[in-house]
């Protein structure tokens, strides 16, 4: 039994190594499949904004807060400049999926459900939430794009104290 | 008739059992292990999820082997005439089903993953203070646990063989067999790596290809059994060595014109019926009795023997062999 299954599955392994070796021959790992960093970097980093008390305050034009703030030092540390586009969650969440936004914050939980959706970051800080419970904060970015999302941890790691 | 089960083994298969039994729990407490450390690193990786969920499962046959265990070892009585040797049949069949479903829902979901395009998202870890890619630690954990497993397969199936035991064969050959499942998981890890997406679920879908083969060799192997085909050997060969051995034990009595052996399996044992056709017709007690204990001291396999004598064999021995398919 053992050798009736290791030939197809053994076949189909070596031509998946194969694969691997061919692609083996690019840069840095990982890879974007669809190369976010490398079209954020020296350009333009779209922020998707979802509002939210004190972590992302908009008044008319002018967007403040703690999460704002932070997602505009993320698209310095890479060179590029911040554009912001205001939504709900859930179109911001759509717009990831179909790559118009690349970042998006608004106090989103790590225990949101669109993490099935889209990509997140470890969570970055801690807050107290109005019914008084602990909640660890993270932000979300386009699905599979992990390249992008290490270069945000690492930015996270460097510039945040993690609970 | 040999006296009770549990005591029917042979000093060398008792202990083979122990020995079994112990790699078993031993097995056990690797996966245990396995299925922690993967946990931790597991993510978004669907070939990580499947090799995951397959570990978990490799632990289903050694637990059937472990509770039959119990159970074969006790005696015989009104209500169970034959003993409680098929609990291993039953125990086999329970895992070939488990296999066989998990198997298909795993594909199912590596499938539709591709089908919907969804890319794998793995972020990083803060290990002492470095942002370290978490592909590179579950390709370093499936790495270093790809090895034991195929030991302890190796061990398995040498003590399968004289035990003449298809559960624990069928386990051994699995365990033997999951280094390809790690491999798999790691050119799927691989494929994330370089942006190659799609390639995650492809390992997943083989990984989970090989888990429903497993399940179907193993839930056919035990149905089959379970029917009272002809008794087979460990590894499926077709008749039981043990067959022709008996019947050229009876072609030995002078006195035997015609025979046939009518076997099936119990378990690791089998239940054997001689049918004996005499040169003469005045058959004494003690010439069956004669032939019932040279086919019992033939093997300790040949568990249950009975001998019927008769006057012309039945005709599905004479019967034009199956076409195979």
């Amino acid at each position: 039994m053992s050798q009736s299954h290791s030939r197809p599955r053994g076949a189909a392994l070596i031509g998946m190594s194969l694969v691997l070796g061919l692609a083996g021959c690019s840069k840095a790992i990982p890879v974007d499949p669809e190369g976010t960093l490398d079209s954020v970097r020296n350009d333009t980093l779209r922020i998707g904004l979802s509002p939210n008390e004190s972590l992302v305050e908009i008044k008319g034009s002018s967007y403040q807060g703690s999460e704002v703030q932070l997602a505009k030092d993320f698209a310095q540390s890479l060179g590029a400049k911040a554009e912001f586009i205001v939504g709900g969650e859930e179109s911001l969440v759509k717009k990831l999926e179909e790559d118009q936004v690349d970042l998006v914050v608004g106090g989103i939980s790590s225990k949101t459900p669109w993490s099935k959706k889209v990509g997140m970051t470890r969570p970055y800080t801690q807050i107290i939430d109005e019914k008084g419970k602990k909640e660890k904060l993270v932000l979300l970015v386009p699905p599979g794009e992990n390249a992008f999302l290490g270069e945000l941890e690492y930015f996270l790691d460097q510039t945040q104290e993690m609970p | 008739m040999k006296p009770e089960a549990g005591t029917h083994l042979p000093e060398e298969q008792q202990q083979l059992m122990r020995r079994a039994t112990k790699l078993e729990w031993i097995s056990i407490g690797y996966a245990a292990c396995t299925i922690t450390l993967v946990a931790l690193v597991v993510g978004n990786s669907q070939a990580m999820r499947t090799a995951w969920v397959e570990d978990m499962l490799s632990v289903l046959p050694q637990v059937a082997f472990l509770t039959a265990g119990i159970y074969v070892r006790k005696s015989r009585r009104p209500t169970h005439p034959y003993g409680y040797h098929r609990t291993m049949s039953a125990g086999h069949l329970v895992a070939g089903v488990a296999l066989l479903a998990i198997g298909a829902l795993l594909a199912y979901e590596a499938i539709s993953a591709l089908v919907k395009v969804e890319h794998p998202t793995i972020g990083t870890m803060n290990l002492f203070g470095y942002t370290i890619w978490q592909g590179w630690l579950m390709i370093a954990i499936m790495t270093m646990l790809a090895i034991p497993a195929v030991i302890l397969g190796q061990l398995k199936i040498k003590t399968a063989k004289p035990l003449n035991n298809k559960l624990l064969y069928a386990d051994a050959s699995m365990a033997k067999a999951d280094w390809q499942t790690n491999v798999a998981s790691i050119v799927g890890v691989g494929g994330i790596a370089f942006g190659l997406w799609w390639l995650d679920g492809v390992a997943a879908l083989v990984i989970s290809v090989g888990i429903v083969r497993d399940g179907w060799t193993n839930t056919r192997s035990a149905t089959v059994d379970l029917l009272d085909r002809r008794a087979t050997s460990y590894n499926g060969k077709d008749p039981h060595p043990l067959i022709p051995e008996l019947e050229a034990q009876l072609r030995s009595f002078g006195w035997i014109k015609d025979c046939g052996i009518r076997a099936r399996e119990l378990g690791q044992v089998l239940h054997v019926e001689a049918f004996i056709v005499p040169v003469a017709v005045d058959l004494t007690m003690s010439q069956i009795h004669e032939v019932q204990a040279a086919l019992e001291d033939t093997d300790w396999k040949a568990y249950d023997v009975v001998v019927t004598p008769v006057l012309e064999l039945p005709d599905f021995f004479s019967q034009p062999r199956e076409v195979k398919k």
